[in-house]
C-alpha cells in the first residue's frame, strides 16, 4: 500500500529533472549557489540504503552457503542452492501461484474499482456510506481479518450457509480445505482486502477529468456506457499503469493472508515465495536455501518494477 | 459519469451499487455475529479478563509513533536535500533509495534475525522498527521531494538574500509548508506500522512487546477450541482501526492518492 502510484511519480519526478530550467548548459544554475545538501541527504540514505542494501549482501552471502542458521560452521556450497530451486516443484509451484494471483486480483480489482468510482461520481444517494464500505478493508490488517476469513469459508462456514439459502447447495464444501479452491478464496480474499485502493485512485483520477469533453460527448448522443470506454477508460490510464505496477510487486509480496488463512496449504495449494522463504528459512532452518530463494523474489521483484515503470514512463 | 435524469435509471443505479457492495460488507458483519455467537458478550468478557490486550495495544501504538518519528524526521530532512540544495551525484543517491521501494520484507528477515540476535534487539521494539521504518522513507523521501519541487525557488532564494542558513529555511519555509504532504505520510506510515504481521511475527516473542497483529494467535493458543472469543479478539483490534479512518476519513483518502496524484 504503501508505494501507491509510484509509477506515475516515478516518472514524473524524471520529467521534472530534465524539464527544469534550473541547470543550464554547463549544469550551473543561475541565480545565488545552493547551500551544500549533502549533510541533509545523508541520515535517510545511510539509514535506508545501509540497512537493505546491508540486508541483499548478507542474503546474497549466505545463499551461497548450507547452513542452518547457528551452526558456526556453515559449509560453502556455491550456486547449490540455486540448483536446487530450480529442481523444487513447490518453487515452481510458488511462481505459478503468482502469475494466477496476479492476473486474477488486478483484473477483478481494476473492473470493481471502476465500477466503484464511475457509479460514485454518477450523483447516487448516500455516497459516502459505500466509500466507507469499500475502504474499510484496507484499513484493517490482514492478520485482524484473517480468524474471520478461515471460519467464513470453513465446511460449516457463512459462505456454505448462504449458498444453501439461495439455493446453491450442492456446491457447499470446504472451500480452504480442498486444493482446487483454496487458491481463489486466497484471491477472493485479497481482492476483498484491496479493492479500496483501486477504487480511492480511480474515484480520484476521474475528477480531473475535464467535465466539458464528457459533456460534449453526451451533447453527441454518447450513452453512460460509451462514455465510459471512449472517454473516461482512457483518461485514467496512468492510474491503471501504477496500479499495475502496484499488483505485481504486491503479488510477490503476499504473505499474510495464505500464511493466515491457508497456512501455504492444502498440499502447497496456496504457497507463495514469501510463504515459502518464511517456511524455509524459520520453521524448516535451512537458511541458505532460504536465502537463494530470497534473491530470486528479490531479482522477480525489481525486473517487475522495472517492466511496469518503463512502460509508465514511456506513454507520459 | 453516468447521467441519471430519469427515477428509474436512478434507482438502478442505485441497486447495483447495493448489490456489489453487499460483499464487502458481509466478512465485517459475519466477524460481529461470530464474535457475539456461544456466550455472547462473555466471549468480550474473556478475551479482556485475560488482562493481555492493553499491552498489546501499547506495543503497537510505541512501535507505530516510532516508526512515524523515525519517518518523517529522515524524510523532510532528506526532501529538502534532494530538491532544493546542491549535491553531487543527486540522482544516483535518489536512484539508490528508490530501488529500495520494491523490497519485499522476507528477503531481510534472515539477515535482520541474526543481525538482531548479535546486537542483543532480538524481541525488542527497535528490531521491527528500524526496518519498518528502512522499508516506508523511499517512498515517503519520492512524495516529499515532489511535493518541495513545486515550492517555487524564489522563496527560498529570498530567505537566502536576508542572510537565512539551510538550517532556518528548513525550519520555517520547508516543515510548515510541507504539512499537507506530512498528513498523507504519517497515515501511510502508520497503516504501514500498525497493520505489519511478518516483522513482529519473527522478532516479538513475547505478549510483553507483541503488537496487535499478533493477538488473533494469541488467542489462538490460549482458547485453542474456541474460535469465538479469537474472533472477538479480532472485533475488538478492528474496532480502533475503523474509529481512527471515520474520523480521519480525508486524511486516509488523501494519504493513498497521494502519490499517484497531482
Amino acid at each position: 500500500m504503501s508505494s501507491a502510484g509510484t509509477g506515475t511519480t516515478v516518472s514524473r519526478t524524471r520529467q521534472s529533472e530534465t524539464a527544469a530550467g534550473h541547470l543550464g548548459p554547463k549544469g550551473r544554475r543561475r541565480g545565488p549557489r545552493r547551500p551544500p545538501g549533502l549533510p541533509w541527504i545523508l541520515p535517510a540514505f545511510v539509514f535506508v540504503v545501509g540497512l537493505i542494501y546491508y540486508c541483499i549482501g548478507y542474503t546474497g552471502y549466505i545463499s551461497t552457503l548450507n547452513w542452518d542458521g547457528v551452526s558456526p560452521n556453515p559449509k560453502h556450497v556455491g550456486f547449490a542452492n540455486y540448483t536446487q530451486a530450480f529442481h523444487d516443484p513447490v518453487f515452481w509451484d510458488t511462481i505459478r501461484h503468482t502469475v494466477i494471483f496476479f492476473i486474477v486480483t488486478f483484473t477483478v480489482q481494476t473492473a470493481l474499482g471502476f465500477t466503484f468510482a464511475a457509479l460514485l461520481h454518477s450523483k447516487v444517494k448516500l455516497p459516502n456510506l459505500y466509500k466507507v464500505i469499500i475502504f474499510i478493508p484496507v484499513v484493517l490488517a490482514p492478520a485482524t481479518m484473517a480468524p474471520i476469513f478461515r471460519q467464513i469459508f470453513s465446511a460449516n462456514g457463512q459462505f456454505n450457509a448462504i449458498l444453501s439459502d439461495i439455493g446453491l447447495g450442492s456446491l457447499a464444501h470446504p472451500w480452504l480445505a480442498q486444493s482446487s479452491t483454496a487458491l481463489p478464496v486466497i484471491m477472493a480474499i485479497t481482492v476483498w482486502e484491496w479493492t479500496g485502493v483501486t477504487f480511492i485512485l480511480y474515484f480520484a483520477a476521474m475528477t480531473q477529468i475535464d467535465k466539458e469533453i464528457l459533456e460534449a460527448a453526451r451533447i453527441d448522443g454518447a450513452n453512460g456506457v460509451k462514455v465510459l470506454t471512449r472517454i473516461v477508460w482512457p483518461n485514467v490510464r496512468g492510474t491503471t499503469i501504477a496500479l499495475a505496477m502496484l499488483s505485481v510487486i504486491g503479488a510477490l509480496k503476499t504473505f499474510d493472508v495464505p500464511y493466515l488463512v491457508s497456512l501455504g496449504g492444502p498440499n502447497y495449494a496456496t504457497e507463495f515465495l514469501g510463504t515459502l522463504i518464511y517456511r524455509v528459512s524459520i520453521p524448516q532452518a535451512e537458511v541458505g536455501y532460504g536465502a537463494a530463494l530470497s534473491i530470486l523474489l528479490l531479482i522477480l521483484s525489481l525486473v517487475g518494477a522495472l517492466a511496469f515503470g518503463l512502460r509508465g514512463t514511456r506513454r507520459n | 459519469m453516468f447521467e441519471t435524469r430519469r427515477l428509474s435509471s436512478k434507482v438502478i443505479l442505485q441497486v447495483i451499487l447495493t448489490i456489489m457492495v453487499l460483499p464487502f460488507l458481509f466478512p465485517l458483519i459475519a466477524m460481529v455475529q461470530e464474535s457475539l455467537s456461544g456466550q455472547g458478550w462473555g466471549n468480550y468478557k474473556a478475551v479482556w479478563a485475560t488482562g493481555v490486550v492493553p499491552r498489546f495495544f501499547l506495543n503497537s501504538t510505541i512501535i507505530a509513533l516510532g516508526v512515524i518519528i523515525i519517518v518523517y524526521c529522515l524524510t523532510m530532512l532528506a526532501a529538502f536535500g534532494f530538491s532544493k540544495l546542491h549535491v553531487r551525484w543527486k540522482e544516483v543517491f535518489f536512484w539508490m533509495m528508490l530501488a529500495a521501494l520494491t523490497m519485499p520484507e522476507v528477503v531481510l528477515l534472515t539477515p535482520l534475525f541474526s543481525t538482531a540476535v548479535h546486537l542483543g534487539l532480538y524481541n525488542t521494539y527497535a528490531s521491527v522498527m528500524l526496518p519498518l521504518a528502512a522499508l516506508q522513507i523511499p517512498f515517503a523521501v519520492l512524495l516529499t521531494r515532489n511535493f518541495v519541487n513545486s515550492i517555487p525557488d524564489e522563496l527560498f532564494d529570498a530567505a537566502r538574500v536576508d542572510g537565512a542558513n539551510a538550517a532556518l529555511i528548513f525550519w520555517k519555509i520547508i516543515v510548515p509548508l510541507t504539512r499537507p504532504i506530512a498528513a498523507a505520510i504519517i497515515i501511510l506510515t502508520l497503516i504501514a506500522a500498525w497493520n505489519d504481521y511478518l516483522l513482529p511475527l519473527v522478532f516479538l516473542q513475547t505478549p510483553s512487546t507483541q503488537t496487535i497483529t499478533l493477538l488473533p494467535s494469541f488467542f489462538v493458543s490460549e482458547f485453542s477450541d474456541d474460535q469465538t472469543k479469537v474472533v472477538a479478539s479480532a472485533v475488538i483490534t478492528a474496532i480502533p482501526e475503523v474509529i481512527a479512518y471515520l474520523c480521519l476519513q480525508r486524511l486516509f483518502e488523501r494519504g493513498l492518492t497521494a502519490g499517484a496524484l497531482k
